[in-house]
């Protein structure tokens, strides 16, 4: 049986989204009885997240060491790659996370091993495997293959299914990755959390997102009063970010996040391709534009051609009575 | 203070890609630019030169036209440039050009390495890890400032749940990210300057290199076939008063597409 590693991530005290998500696939593939999977969690692991992976896979190992404290991309990179060559894992995948894609780079080279970043979807069953990896801000897909393991696949959040938890409780081992503290040169000095119960853009399920069309900073608070009543997440094009309405933090497309929510609401945004490139494999996406030749509404399953002004808060308020909020 | 910064050279975003009809390759106009995110990299070491003094070196790994973007690197400000031209480097994977591009930097001196997080057409983001790892250097990834002092530097990355601020001892590799700093436009003396540059290319001959190790034979990872993203069925217009057409939405999201 091929043994994949799944690398598994926590934000705060929550096990993160797109790890529960890859823990359900790897429960799946072995199912199939073609793989088994092993969940993995690097540096300090809180209680609740533990129970939770224990619930979603056969085994789960704690890579403990002390600089695993504090995020470097030397120290997880050689505390993984060690505990990989041991185990003899054919495949390491994780969430297209922002510490991930940092660090999962350098454990390709630790271990001669491809990678393939940010996919949005696997053929596990195909001789050899095959994964889809959006390219050109998801203008062009590319199907790729490696001819030889280990390899190292990076999946975007919302692509792959949640599953449901086992009856049992996998199994619990801990690993001493042994990292000899002098060998790094990187060391968190100063860290600020601002944002820390806010979902991210990359792994929100919902998103309201605005543009020029909003005409002011202030004016966002009709974004805001929608994204808080459905859970979701606020984003923001380039345009407004620059003007300084938002922070940087919001923006969506090229220069910004990749965002693919179940549900992505577009209100005051032309559609600039760099827009575009950054929410166009959202699953549900609702435009709203004053005008009806906005590029946006080619990339929309639903329009409105009107005044957000009026649209939005009349969302709002037909939310609020259907939810009984 | 020797930098050097890599860029690549990438299609203009409003470039137009296509596929073959076997879905071998890609057909792209040949539109350029520099990679946006390079920008920020280049400029961040053009900060650090006219602070601290030293060296700015692009390099770039790329076919003949890639020039066009040392040439604007140059014009930018850069003291000099080389390009990494053979037909054996194309089209490799993160691994192939990172692998590539850190046996002509091993050639160099530096103190500081500077690129960008991620080029806006492959979409990788892992050519500045690798590199730093095939090095034995430390990185810091999509950093939104950077000092150097004594030695070190001090670099901040926008994180999801706020920021962090590192440390680490040079040499270094450095990620850029928007919100660096503003990329500064060439000024003539420097377009007139770089039109004349003489940019040298080098080879895999050049760096001892074979073909099985670079490029398409290197690389670890391959490319089965492209293909087009689905195309969305065509935009449903909600008619109607704005009202009517809010609460319409409503319905269909909540009860149609079950998505709230």
């Amino acid at each position: 049986m091929d043994k994949v590693l799944i690398l598994v991530e926590a934000k705060g005290d929550e096990l993160r989204k797109v790890s529960l998500e890859l823990l359900s696939e790897g429960l799946r593939l072995a199912e199939g009885g073609r793989f088994s999977s092993e969940a993995l969690f690097l540096g300090k692991l809180p209680g609740k997240v533990k129970e939770k992976i224990l619930h979603y896979t056969e085994k789960l190992v704690h890579v403990t060491d002390p600089v695993l404290e504090n995020y470097t991309a030397e120290g997880h990179a050689l505390a993984l790659a060690g505990y990989a060559r041991k185990s003899g894992a054919k495949m390491i995948l994780s969430g297209a996370t922002q510490s991930a894609r940092d660090f999962l780079p350098r454990v390709a080279v630790l271990l001669q091993a491809g990678i393939a970043s940010d996919v949005t979807g696997a053929n596990w069953l195909e001789n050899p495997m095959t994964f889809i990896r959006p390219m050109y801000g998801g203008r062009v897909l590319s199907e790729v293959t490696f001819p030889a393991y280990p390899a190292i696949v990076t999946v975007r959040p919302n692509h792959f299914g949640l599953g449901a938890p086992l009856a049992t409780k996998g199994e619990f081992t801990e690993f001493q990755a042994g990292i000899i503290s002098e060998q790094l040169k990187t060391s968190v000095i100063q860290k600020e959390e601002t944002a820390r119960d806010k979902v991210d853009l990359t792994e929100a399920d919902r998103i309201v997102a605005g543009g020029r069309g909003l005409k002011a900073a202030e004016n966002f608070k009709i974004i805001e009063d929608l994204a808080e009543l459905i859970g979701a997440t606020v984003g923001a094009t380039r345009s407004v970010v620059d003007a300084k309405w938002r922070d940087q933090a919001d923006q969506i497309g090229k220069s910004g996040k990749t965002v693919s929510p179940n549900l992505y609401i577009g209100a005051g945004i032309s559609g600039a391709i760099h827009h575009i490139m950054g929410m166009d494999t959202s699953k549900v996406v609702l435009a709203i534009n004053s005008d009806p030749n906005a590029i946006i509404f080619k990339y929309a399953n639903y329009g409105i051609v009107g005044d957000l002004f009026e649209t939005l808060p009349a969302m709002t308020e037909e939310l609020k009575k259907r939810l009984g909020k | 203070m020797n930098i050097i910064v890599l860029i690549k050279q990438i299609p203009d975003s409003e470039a137009l890609v296509t596929i073959s009809e076997d879905g071998a390759m890609l057909n792209i106009e040949q539109k350029f630019a520099m990679n946006l995110f390079d920008e920020y990299a280049l400029e961040e070491a053009l900060r650090i030169k006219e602070k601290h003094r030293g060296k700015v070196k692009a390099i770039t790994l790329g076919s003949g036209k890639a020039v066009e973007a040392l040439r604007t690197g140059i014009a930018m400000g850069a003291d000099e440039a080389m390009l990494l031209e053979d037909e054996v480097f194309l089209d490799g994977d993160g691994y192939a050009t990172a692998f590539v591009l850190s046996k002509a930097i091993a050639k160099e001196p530096f103190d500081i390495i500077l690129c960008g997080r991620q080029a806006i057409d492959d979409d990788r983001g892992e050519v500045g890890q690798m590199v730093a790892q095939l090095l034995g250097l430390p990185h810091v990834g999509s950093i939104v400032k950077l000092d150097i002092a004594d030695g070190a530097a001090v670099a901040e990355v926008a994180v999801e749940s706020g920021k962090e601020v590192v440390k680490v001892q040079l040499p270094a590799v450095f990620t850029a990210q928007k919100g660096l700093n503003e990329p500064r436009v060439p000024l003539i003396v420097g377009v007139m300057k770089a039109m004349k540059a003489q940019i040298p290319r080098v080879t895999a001959a050049d760096l001892g290199l074979t073909a099985v190790q670079t490029g398409k034979q290197g690389s670890k990872v391959k490319v089965v076939k492209y293909s087009l993203p689905k195309k969305t069925s065509a935009v449903q217009f909600l008619s109607g008063e704005p009202r009517e057409a809010a609460i319409e939405a409503v319905r269909i999201l909540m009860d149609v597409e079950r998505v709230i």
